[in-house]
């Protein structure tokens, strides 16, 4: 793999510069993913950046991410190829007329002409071109058993076989992100194969940080703010803690409401781009709500 | 050689710059540490030590955080293993002041004073010298349990082994056992007949018959077993049935597809990987060790809380069927409980309550905590004369009808 990073330093910079903040054991456990050629198994809640990540890499490696979204059922079909079926049959009614012999009717009919390539099969095949593309199995705890022991076999090979065409291997083989958002125990066997590392939640800085990226033109006060405010919620008991992506949604909703800083009204009115359960909705009350803005400022002023 | 550390000895490189190891010391010093996770429970198999081994190449030794990371990124496959971990690694990887340290064990009960720890040292750690020999090294290292810190004193349940009546008889029951407590259609599809029409199929008939459509072959659903919860009450007035459910839990979890089990009385235990075992006297003594909170008084509605927070999620999906084995009994929040039920049965496709206090067969479910439980379950299955698992498996059976809680509700709820 041709790789320009050296260390676990130039990497981090560079992933900085893609506008993602990683902390220091993402970084090296995304480098030695790259240098071991080891798939990278990442676990967490939903919104910590997991997704994010393989985005990011195929911007810094300059290829293609190839994306597969994992759900239940999900089969060979579907993730790795498909005959295009509709094709195969028109062209057999034409071969009829020629009296084709059988052998040659099934060269014809299963070559790569109507071989319908899944994502799977495009991150073996696009190894060809010279350089590797990123492959994210998204959200595998999605899928079930059956589709997980089928990714054992091709993250440990790298190589497919179809029966009526034979072994298709990945000279270079793709940089494979694994997501999981632990809805289901994924199989100790498919993690030992990768490298694991578990996204939590950003501490203060770094969510600054990422506010501070993403939304550059925001109001300094505001930003800290808003971090404070999550990082507060974070600590309530809450059946669905806000992720990175709330946070930065809830900038978005807030400049977009043209806000220079928090006020019982706007948060109230906002609560919904933060929590998505009526229960964690009921717990903050107004009172609740004032207390927490209160101890945003203290914070945000501290931190300024 | 007298080079060489002792082979229950950490070996450091200079002082100058302590992680940078040569001369196979290193290997050496990450094998004993390889050794170290897998008495932790950590699943470390000789290829992931090589995997280190490897990966060690492309980073700085000398960086310390570094080499954490990458450590962490090989043997650690679980979060809940993380913390472990850290302790594990803080131990093992100082620097002490001779260059030499041996792997006492006691060590790790002095740090537990100064910080929280994950894990307890084993209670009669020998304390071995310089000269310990390796095999005392490995028992005592195998010996070292995680298990969380608590301020009550550690309190195991003692299990008798199960007496050869009591095997022949669990073998009797496992024959009976039904294959599983209902189905789950999937979307997954085989060949069968159904409506779809298999394309695959269909293409290659066509070729082998030139052409010719001579029938169309079809796939169907697929249906697959729907995953079991068990959540077993163990408090004081279970006491007596405790040793019989965790049987039965045992026989379940052994028979039945993708069981998760979770014991509580004042606090919730998840024991999926423990009931696992095939011994049921090992998994019992296991258990025994793991769970801390034996015989105390039934909160169920702080049970059920921290298990719709923490684990519903991970364990409920796919259509799962939820078994509630309590007497009823409870001394905890009861608008809490009752909050948390309705959460439970939205969460499964099915919530049956398997309550054993009937002894006396004019029993009724009035107390409080029975009283909450019952608006909520989809089937309610009493169970007279809990002696033996027979009893329970029988009602299993009766579950296919139906045996639905209605007639329990008209008759107990007001």
């Amino acid at each position: 793999m041709t790789l320009t990073y050296n260390s676990v330093d130039e990497l981090q910079r560079a992933l900085a510069e893609q506008d993602y903040i990683a902390e220091r054991g993402l970084a090296v456990a995304i480098y030695l993913a790259l240098k071991t050629g080891k798939p990278l198994f990442l676990e967490g809640d939903a919104g910590v950046g997991k997704t994010e990540i393989a985005k990011v890499l195929s911007a810094l490696l300059g290829t293609k991410l190839i994306r597969m979204q994992c759900y239940e059922g999900l089969d060979v079909n579907t993730a790795v190829y498909e005959w295009n079926y509709a094709g195969q049959i028109l062209h057999l009614r034409l071969m009829e007329r020629e009296g084709l012999e059988r052998e040659a009717m099934e060269r014809e009919l299963f070559s790569q002409r109507f071989l319908l390539k899944r994502p799977l099969l495009q991150a073996i095949e696009h190894s060809h071109e010279g350089r590797a593309p990123v492959l994210l199995i998204d959200e595998l705890d999605r899928s079930d058993e059956e589709f997980e022991a089928f990714l054992l076999e091709l993250l440990s090979d790298f190589q497919i076989t179809i029966p009526e065409l034979g072994t298709i291997e990945a000279t270079m083989p793709p940089v494979v992100v694994v997501t999981s958002n632990r809805t289901r125990e994924i199989h100790d066997a498919l993690k030992r194969r990768c490298l694991y590392y578990w996204i939590d939640y950003p501490h203060f800085h770094k969510e600054l940080q990422i506010v501070e990226r993403k939304a550059p033109l925001i109001a300094p006060m505001l930003a800290r703010q808003i971090t404070a405010f999550i990082q507060d919620m974070r600590s309530m008991e809450l059946f669905k803690r806000p992720g990175i992506a709330e946070t930065l949604d809830w900038t978005a909703a807030l400049i977009a409401l043209d806000q220079n800083e928090l006020s019982l009204e706007t948060v109230q009115d906002t609560l919904g781009v933060i929590l998505k359960y009526q229960d964690d909705v009921d717990m903050l009350d107004a009172a609740t709500i004032q207390n927490m803005i209160e101890r945003a400022n203290v914070e945000a002023q501290r931190a300024g | 050689m007298s080079n060489d550390p002792p082979i229950n000895s950490l070996y450091l490189g200079p002082a100058e710059n302590p992680y940078d190891y040569r001369g196979g010391k290193l290997t050496h010093n990450l094998i004993l540490f390889g050794g170290v996770c897998r008495a932790l429970g950590m699943n470390v198999t000789p290829n992931r030590m090589m995997d280190v081994g490897q990966a060690l190449a492309h980073i700085q030794l000398g960086r310390k955080q570094d080499f954490y990371f990458t450590l962490r990124a090989h043997l650690v496959t679980h979060k809940k293993e993380i913390d472990y971990f850290d302790e594990a690694f803080d131990l093992f990887w100082r620097r002490p002041s001779d260059g030499f340290t041996t792997l006492n064990l006691q060590s790790l009960g002095e740090e537990r004073r100064k910080k929280k720890t994950q894990f307890l040292p084993p209670l009669e750690a020998s304390p071995s010298e310089n000269g310990a020999s390796a095999d005392e090294l490995d028992s005592s290292m195998i010996a070292l349990v995680p298990t969380y810190s608590r301020q009550e004193r550690l309190r195991n349940k003692d299990f008798a082994d199960m007496t050869a009546e009591e095997l022949e008889m669990a073998k009797r029951v496992i024959a009976k056992m039904p294959d599983s407590l209902g189905m789950r259609r999937t979307r997954r599809f085989e060949h069968g007949v159904g409506r779809q029409i298999n394309m695959r199929r269909l293409m290659k008939d066509m070729i082998r018959k030139q052409g010719d459509v001579t029938r169309l072959p079809t796939h169907r659903r697929k249906d697959k077993p729907r995953p079991v919860v068990l959540l077993c009450d163990i408090s004081g007035s279970m006491e007596r049935y405790t040793r019989i459910l965790l049987h039965f839990m045992h026989t379940l979890a052994g028979s039945l597809y993708q069981v998760e089990s979770f014991v509580y009385s004042t606090d919730i235990t998840r024991i999926t990987r423990q009931i696992r075992q095939k011994n049921v006297d090992d998994a019992l003594e296991d258990i025994g060790q793991t769970v801390l909170q034996w015989g105390g008084g039934t909160m169920t509605g702080e049970c059920l809380h921290s298990f719709n927070w923490g684990w519903s999620r991970r364990v409920l999906g796919r259509g799962a069927i939820v078994i509630l084995i309590t007497d009823g009994w409870d001394r905890g929040d009861i608008p809490l409980l009752h909050r948390e039920m309705t959460r439970l049965r939205l969460a499964c496709k099915r919530l049956i309550w398997l309550n054993p206090l009937l002894d006396v067969p004019e029993y009724e479910p009035l107390t409080r905590g029975a009283q909450a439980l019952l608006p909520y379950v989809h089937d309610f299955l009493p169970i007279t004369n809990l002696s033996n698992l027979e009893v329970i498996v029988k009602a299993l059976q009766n579950l296919n009808g139906r045996q639905s809680a209605d007639a329990y509700r008209k008759r107990y709820l007001a």
